[in-house]
Formats: structure tokens, C-alpha cells, sequence
């Protein structure tokens, strides 16, 4: 009976993850095919263009508005695409093979210089600052490439004159009007599905992504692919449509203004950009005739506005302002995700005899500040091992050393058996370790099912066209959510969590990647004793029942002592002691590092007495 | 020979007087204005306004500096303050800045291109060959900023509370430096050396509403590979400058034109602090 009706229920959401984008494609077509025939020719001709700009606009969205990678670039691959077109029917003739050749030149081009583009500028550690100087890079080379192509390219002015489709003005407009509706609902499927949410996770915290087993960069990189590709066509479409190129399609200039349309428009909504650019772009062609500077001006000062005071943009303000004059309309309640247990799988490290985490001479420095020296240790599964020190004993650090390859200066680890090398923490992952961060970092904006099926990304790779209303999670992750209660609210986005709830939430990620080993970095900062003992259970629980090796960096010596199996104390960068929890707690120099530091001033006296 | 030489280093000199500005706003601040490119157009365009006041040349660089720095509080309180910690945000909005400014100058200049007489004429007789006077006056212009920039940061009590807003914020903060006010100040100093610097360019290029522009990606690559020191951005201007007039004279200049962008792009992929203690 229940079944019956969560299949049914199941049903009903795949077809409507369909149903929405398909109708809204029909209406928007037959609408395009009344225009095209309706409205005035000026009219017509400038919204090809328009309807161009804004296919490359989206992908502007799709990168920065986000993804996050803020790009000048785009314009680059859109200029390959024409130029591409433009080139061959200039010097080769126009023919359908040849048009044919032109946009696989144009798109096969751009695909390798967004190849070049992603390697130069997506590697593990690159500053979105940096990123952004390689697209502003890209379409400066490519101009200046242009100009000094002479003949070949028609240097500054372009090539024109060239012949091209014979196709009536309509029937461009109904083309170039199609790819857009096409291009648009095929992205709005995807953000909206649970693959296309790790486009705002990457956004939101590239590097909590990256410690969920997901290799950012090489993300990062295929969606400029991707955009490149759609770029391109779109300029090949343009090169077909107007019979002239020009070197200024392909400049940065260009790729500025993409930019502000969509950030006119509403960056991180696809419906903004495509209205953006499609208005800016006909309102100048009818008003920059009449206001020739003011109409720029007016544009800039927008376009700063919205950039101070409203940096989602218009289309938020929009939406609001509709959601109040519209008669309320009772939005269908999304159906709610439920959890279900995944199967365990065979997890290779299981019945391996060997220590689950193992650190040999692990070294770090800063120059010549020594922060780690020689750290030797190994844990293994069913282990709580506790390291404690004072501030700046190195207690952090050595936890990044574990986790990320890069991160060592020196010394040797190994997760289940396999050395980390240099890699990086994406593969770290995959090794068999899960780290929790000091601080808890969520996806403030996702919701707490969204968030969790990000963390599953790597083993259960979601749905690109659609949201399952199931959501399958380990045991120990599962435990963690009902403990918490946070089962009970999937739906709630992470921003609105409590600090407590976030704690736990981050750690119900970190064991859904189904870890070996757990790396975890002060979990009861900040949370209540209730809090904290709940969460002291859940580790016993996690080291005795799923057999988990747990690494735990605290402060609390008494949160420590009741529920280590084991103790490693460092100060100064190395290993004082290592021992059982009694015989760690009760040492005379565990007292004289830890609480001799922490207290040397106020206890002066009665540490000499 | 000689003339390569020279060419290289008022090169290098045309382009840290160009960069010094942006620089400091970008050490300080950790924000690329993209502004830059308007304030020197500002700057271009007050050796216009004094041309047309029938005053000397020599007025237009304190004019510029007086305007740049007037210009840099208004942007820095209306538009830079509320951006600090949306960086990438900060570029964009002002770019958008550029794009008024631009409109502006044309609305009440005209698109054209103005004309200002060069200061100094002529060329200077060098051992046996000849060389633009003015390029040379800008290699001591050159190093009078980088002596006057050097002593603001190290001989004034403003510089030593940037120093420590460069080293640690938070801390500089905590120690009661106002971290607002050195913003401010670091901001307005930037704006108007930016203006300055468009000012002494005039006699080598011409004026005109989109004058900066070419500038900005030359000088916003020299900076990030330069950090926040003046002398890596000295080191910068002359390796990367150099290259320039290499592969301009040698290969074309078409892609001598291309020679910063492209080196610091690959220099900061390589080594991401560039020339930053190097």
C-alpha cells in the first residue's frame, strides 16, 4: 500500500521534471513563430542578434552566476565560431559541406582552446582571481591573432561580403529563437536537477567539495568546455545570419558586456540573463541612435548599481514583485526527500589486517619554521585516537598532511595500505578518508538533503535531468541525521541551521563518502554539553559498530578522556607521548605541556609550589 | 644597441609609473580596480583642460593628481567600501566605473582625439645616436615615485599602519588601526598617482575617452605578479617591459603587445606569488 503510493508519487515527479520545461518550450515556440511573422523587419533583425548574445550570456550564467568562475571569455569562443564560418566562406566558397566543415572547425577550435584555457587556468589550489585573468588573457590574444592576420582574417574590419545560407530573415529569427528556447531549458533541467546543485556547491565552498571526493577543477574545466562548444555555435549561427565578422565579436570588450548583461539581468537565474541581454542589446540598437552616449552611460550606471546594491540582480526583484501583484497561487508543496539506507558496499579496506592510517616521519615546514618533525604514528580500524596539544603544536596541520598529498614537506602516509603521494584531496578521498573541517562549512544555500547528496556525488553519481525523491546514505550517516533530528527536516536550506546542526550536518557528510578513516578537526567547538555528549556517542558508536578508525584533534581533555582509545600528545611539532588514555591523562608531562601552557601565567606559583 | 637599452628601461619606466597606482590599491586592499584605466584617462584629460586654460604643461600633473585624488574618495566611498569582501564584484563594478567615466569624458569632450603639445621637444644627442628627451625625463619620474612611494610606506605613520593592514588585517585592526581609514587614504593615493600617471603619458600617446583601456590589462598583469611590493613590480616592469621591446623589435609588434599578458599568465601558473619573493 505505501509502496504503491511512493512509486505513484515517484512517478508523478519524474514526469513533471519534464513536463514544466516542455510546456513552457511549446508556448515559447509557437510565440516565436507569431513573432517572426509579426513584428517588424528592424525589429526582427536585431533580436537574431539578440537571441545570439543572450544563447552566449546563459553560458556567461552558467559559468559565473553559478559556478562562480567569473569569465571575459566567452566572447573568445564565440568569435572562433564566426570567425571559423567567416574564414571559410571567404576563402573557400560557400556550400553546405563547407558550412558543414566551418561550424566542426568552429566548434572543434574552440573546444581545444577551452581545453588549453581549463588547463591553464582550473588546477587544484588556483585562485578564482587567477582564472579570471586567463579568460580576460584568451580574448586579447585572440583579437590581436586577428589583426595581424592581415588579408587572411581582414585584420581590424573583419571579413564580409561573404555568401551564406539563403534563408529569409523569419526564418533566422525562428532559428536562432529555437536554440535559445533549446539551450535554455536544457540548462534550466539541469540546475534544477541534483547533479546541476553542484554547480552552486562548487560556488558556495569549492574546497568542501573537493574534501567530498569531487575533483573541482576537472569540473570546472568540462563546463567551460561545454560553454565553449555552445559559444562557438551560436557564433557560427551569427557568422550565417549577418555575412560579416569583425574582430570586436571576439574582444574582451565584448566579453565585459555579456558579463553585465547578466548581471543586470540576475546572475544565477537562467530566465534574467536571457531578458538582460536581449533588451540591452535591442535598446541600444534603437536608442543609441537618439541618446549616442547617454544610453551607455545610463547602462554603466546600472550595471555599478545592481553590482553594489543588488548583486543578484533584477530578476530577483522581479520575481518578488510579481509573487506580490499576482494572486496567490498555492505553489505544490516539492515532494519531500526521504532517506533510505544504501547498501554497504564491499569496501576493499574492510577485511584488510593492516593499520587503516599510517604516518611515517611526516614532516612539514614554513621556510625554516618547523611545524611538524618527524610525526610517526599508526591507527587502525575500531580506533578512537585522540592527538592533543596546545595551540600551535601542530595539531591542525597534521591533519591537512593527511588529508591532501600536497600539503607535506616530507614523510610518508598511507590510507588502508595505499601511500597519498602528492595527491590531491579529491583522490584522497577516494583512498578511504574523510575529513570534517574546524569550522563547520555547509552549503549555506543548498538544503540539507541537497547538501547530502553532493557528498554522495562521488559514489552515486544524481541524476542530470531530474530530483529522485530518495535519497540512499550509509548507516553511520543515517544514524548521525536521526540522532540529530535533521532527518526530519530535509527540505531546510543549510544557512538556517543551527551551529550545532551544521556541525552534525558536516559530519553526516563526511560519512556519507563511506570512510575508512576520519579525520576530525575539533567537532565540539562551540556546540552544548548535550550537544557534545550526544556527538561523544555517536564516535563510540562509529569506532565499536562500523569499525571506523577516528582521528580527533580536541581541546577538552575531558571530552578526550571519556571516549579515546588511545591518546598521541604533541607540542612543538612532535610526538611527546603516545600512549593509552589513563596513562596519557595521568602523565606529569602531558600536565607540564599541555596545562603548563595553557595556564603557565596564571599558575605560575602553584605549578613551583 | 644603446637605443634597445634605453628603450627597454623607459619602457620599464612608462609602465611602473602606469602600474604604481593599481599596485597600491591591490596590496592594500586586495581589490583590482579596474578603474585604473578611467583615472588615467582623468589624467589625460586634465593635461587638456589646463592646455585649454593657456596655463604651462608642467600645471597638468598636480592638477591631474588634485583631481584623481578628489575623484578616488567619492569612488572608494560610493562604490570600492561596500565591495571589500566580494573581490571578483569589485572588478566588475569598476569596470562599470570605467564605462561612465568614459561616457562622461566623451559627453563633454567629444569622442575625438585631443591633442596636447609634449613639454620638452625633441631628442637628446646620446653617443653618437639620438633619443626621445621626454621618455628619458620619465625614467627619473619613474624612480621620483618609487622614492616618494617608498618613503610614504616606510617614513610616515600612514605607511607603517598600511604595512601592517598588508601583514595582518585583523590584527592591525585589533591594535586599533583604523583599517577603514588606511583603505581610504591608500585608495585616493592610488587614484591620483593613476591620474598622474595618465597625465605624463599625453606627450607619448594621445588623448582620447578610451586612452586607458589599452593600459589596464598591461598593468593588472604587471601587478599580480608583482604582489604587493614595489620593488617586485620595478623587477616586473623590467623583465616583462624588456620582453615586450624584444619581441616587438625582433618578432612584430602585434605580439610584442601580447608579450605581458601572455608571460604573466604563464608566469602565475607556474609560480602563483610571481615575482613576490623571488
Amino acid at each position: 500500500m505505501a509502496d504503491s503510493a511512493s512509486t505513484l508519487r515517484l512517478r508523478a515527479a519524474a514526469a513533471s521534471s519534464w513536463k514544466g520545461p516542455v510546456l513552457v518550450g511549446i508556448v515559447a515556440l509557437a510565440v516565436l513563430a507569431v513573432c517572426s511573422v509579426a513584428l517588424p523587419t528592424f525589429l526582427v533583425n536585431n533580436l537574431i542578434r539578440a537571441f545570439l548574445y543572450a544563447a552566449v550570456a546563459l553560458t556567461v550564467d552558467l559559468l559565473w552566476g553559478y559556478t562562480g568562475i567569473l569569465t571575459f571569455g566567452q566572447s573568445a569562443f564565440f568569435g572562433i565560431g564566426a570567425y571559423a564560418a567567416g574564414l571559410i566562406f571567404t576563402h573557400a566558397g560557400f556550400s553546405l559541406p563547407l558550412a558543414a566543415a566551418a561550424l566542426a572547425a568552429g566548434i572543434g577550435v574552440a573546444w581545444v582552446v577551452s581545453r588549453a584555457v581549463g588547463w591553464l587556468a582550473f588546477y587544484h589550489g588556483a585562485s578564482p582571481l587567477y582564472a579570471s585573468v586567463v579568460t580576460l588573457v584568451l580574448p586579447i590574444v585572440l583579437v590581436q591573432g586577428i589583426y595581424s592576420g592581415g588579408e587572411f582574417t581582414g585584420s581590424s574590419s573583419g571579413l564580409s561580403g561573404f555568401d551564406s545560407f539563403d534563408i529569409p530573415l523569419e526564418a533566422w529569427f525562428f532559428i536562432a529563437g529555437a536554440l535559445l528556447v533549446l539551450l535554455a531549458l536544457t540548462a534550466w533541467m539541469f540546475v534544477r536537477s541534483d547533479a546541476g546543485r553542484l554547480l552552486v556547491a562548487i560556488r558556495e565552498n569549492e574546497a568542501r567539495c573537493e574534501y567530498l571526493g569531487i575533483n573541482v577543477s576537472r569540473y570546472k574545466a568540462r563546463l567551460m568546455d561545454t560553454c565553449a562548444v555552445i559559444a562557438a555555435f551560436a557564433g557560427f549561427l551569427f557568422a550565417c545570419v549577418q555575412m560579416v565578422v569583425a574582430p570586436e565579436y571576439a574582444g574582451f570588450v565584448f566579453g565585459t558586456e555579456l558579463v553585465i548583461w547578466v548581471a543586470l539581468g540576475g546572475r544565477g537565474s537562467l530566465i534574467g540573463p536571457i531578458v538582460g541581454a536581449i533588451s540591452i542589446d535591442v535598446g541600444s540598437a534603437y536608442l543609441s541612435g537618439n541618446l549616442p552616449y547617454i544610453w551607455t552611460l545610463l547602462v554603466g550606471v546600472a550595471f555599478v548599481t545592481v553590482i553594489v546594491a543588488m548583486p543578484r540582480g533584477l530578476a530577483p526583484l522581479v520575481a518578488a514583485a510579481a509573487r506580490q501583484a499576482l494572486p496567490r497561487r498555492r505553489r505544490a508543496a516539492p515532494v519531500p526527500v526521504s532517506f533510505a539506507v544504501a547498501q554497504p558496499r564491499d569496501g576493499g579496506g574492510a577485511g584488510n589486517a593492516g593499520p587503516a592510517l599510517s604516518v611515517r616521519d611526516v614532516r612539514k615546514h614554513f621556510g625554516s619554521l618547523k611545524v611538524l618533525d618527524g610525526i610517526s604514528f599508526d591507527a587502525h580500524a575500531g580506533e578512537l585516537l585522540s592527538i592533543i596539544g596546545p595551540n600551535g603544536a601542530g595539531k591542525s596541520t597534521l591533519m591537512r598532511c593527511i588529508a591532501d598529498g600536497a600539503e607535506r614537506s616530507g614523510g610518508t602516509v598511507e590510507i588502508g595500505g595505499k601511500g597519498i603521494r602528492t595527491l590531491a584531496p579529491y583522490d584522497c578521498v577516494a583512498l578511504g578518508i574523510g575529513r570534517k573541517f574546524q569550522t563547520a562549512t555547509v552549503f549555506e544555500s543548498l538544503s540539507v538533503a541537497e547538501a547530502l547528496r553532493i557528498a554522495r556525488y562521488r559514489i552515486a553519481p544524481p541524476s542530470r535531468w531530474k530530483r529522485e525523491t530518495t535519497l540512499e546514505l550509509p548507516q553511520p550517516a543515517l544514524d548521525v541525521l536521526r540522532l540529530t533530528g535533521l532527518d526530519r527536516i530535509p527540505e531546510r536550506e543549510c544557512r538556517y541551521l543551527s551551529h550545532g546542526q551544521k556541525q552534525a550536518l558536516e559530519l553526516a557528510m563526511v560519512l556519507a563518502l563511506e570512510p575508512r578513516t576520519v579525520l576530525l578537526d575539533e567537532p565540539t567547538a562551540g556546540l552544548t554539553k548535550q550537544e557534545r555528549t550526544q556527538i561523544g556517542d555517536i564516535f563510540v558508536t562509529l569506532t565499536s559498530r562500523y569499525r571506523m578508525c577516528l582521528l580527533l584533534v580536541e581541546h577538552d581533555l575531558e571530552f578526550v578522556q571519556q571516549i579515546s582509545s588511545r591518546i598521541v600528545v604533541l607540542h612543538q611539532g612532535r610526538i611527546v607521548m603516545d600512549g593509552g588514555v589513563d596513562e596519557v591523562v595521568n602523565s606529569e608531562l602531558v600536565r607540564a605541556v599541555y596545562a603548563g601552557e595553557t595556564h603557565a601565567a596564571a599558575n605560575h606559583t602553584e605549578g613551583d609550589a | 644597441m644603446l637605443n634597445l637599452g634605453l628603450d627597454v628601461v623607459t619602457t620599464a619606466a612608462i609602465l611602473f609609473i602606469v602600474s604604481a597606482g593599481l599596485l597600491m590599491v591591490f596590496g592594500v586592499m586586495k581589490i583590482i580596480n579596474f578603474s585604473h584605466g578611467a583615472f588615467l584617462t582623468t589624467g589625460g584629460y586634465a593635461s587638456v583642460i589646463v592646455a585649454h586654460a593657456g596655463l604651462s604643461w608642467w600645471w597638468s600633473v598636480p592638477c591631474a593628481l588634485a583631481i584623481g585624488f578628489l575623484l578616488g574618495m567619492a569612488v572608494e566611498r560610493f562604490i570600492v567600501r561596500p565591495l571589500y569582501a566580494r573581490p571578483l564584484d569589485a572588478i566588475l563594478a569598476t569596470w562599470g566605473l570605467g564605462i561612465i567615466v568614459g561616457q562622461i569624458i566623451t559627453l563633454m569632450f567629444g569622442r575625438g582625439v585631443q591633442m596636447v603639445a609634449s613639454p620638452v621637444d625633441g631628442a637628446i644627442p646620446l653617443a653618437g645616436g639620438q633619443y626621445s628627451a621626454y621618455r628619458l625625463i620619465l625614467v627619473a619620474v619613474a624612480l621620483l615615485v618609487a622614492l616618494a612611494l617608498g618613503w610614504l610606506l616606510n617614513g610616515t605613520r600612514l605607511g607603517l599602519q598600511t604595512r601592517a593592514v598588508i601583514m595582518n588585517e585583523a590584527l592591525a585592526r585589533g591594535l586599533g588601526i583604523s583599517s577603514s581609514r588606511v583603505r581610504f587614504m591608500t585608495f585616493c593615493i592610488g587614484a591620483a598617482l593613476a591620474s598622474a600617471a595618465g597625465c605624463l603619458i599625453t606627450p607619448l600617446a594621445s588623448v582620447d575617452p578610451n586612452m586607458g583601456v589599452p593600459w589596464i590589462v598591461g598593468a593588472f598583469m604587471l601587478v599580480l605578479v608583482s604582489g604587493s611590493s614595489l620593488v617586485s613590480l620595478a623587477v616586473a616592469s623590467l623583465v616583462l617591459g624588456g620582453a615586450q621591446v624584444l619581441v616587438s623589435t625582433f618578432v612584430n609588434p602585434v605580439l610584442g603587445g601580447l608579450t605581458i599578458a601572455v608571460l604573466a599568465a604563464l608566469l602565475l601558473r607556474i609560480r602563483p606569488e610571481g615575482f613576490a619573493r623571488g
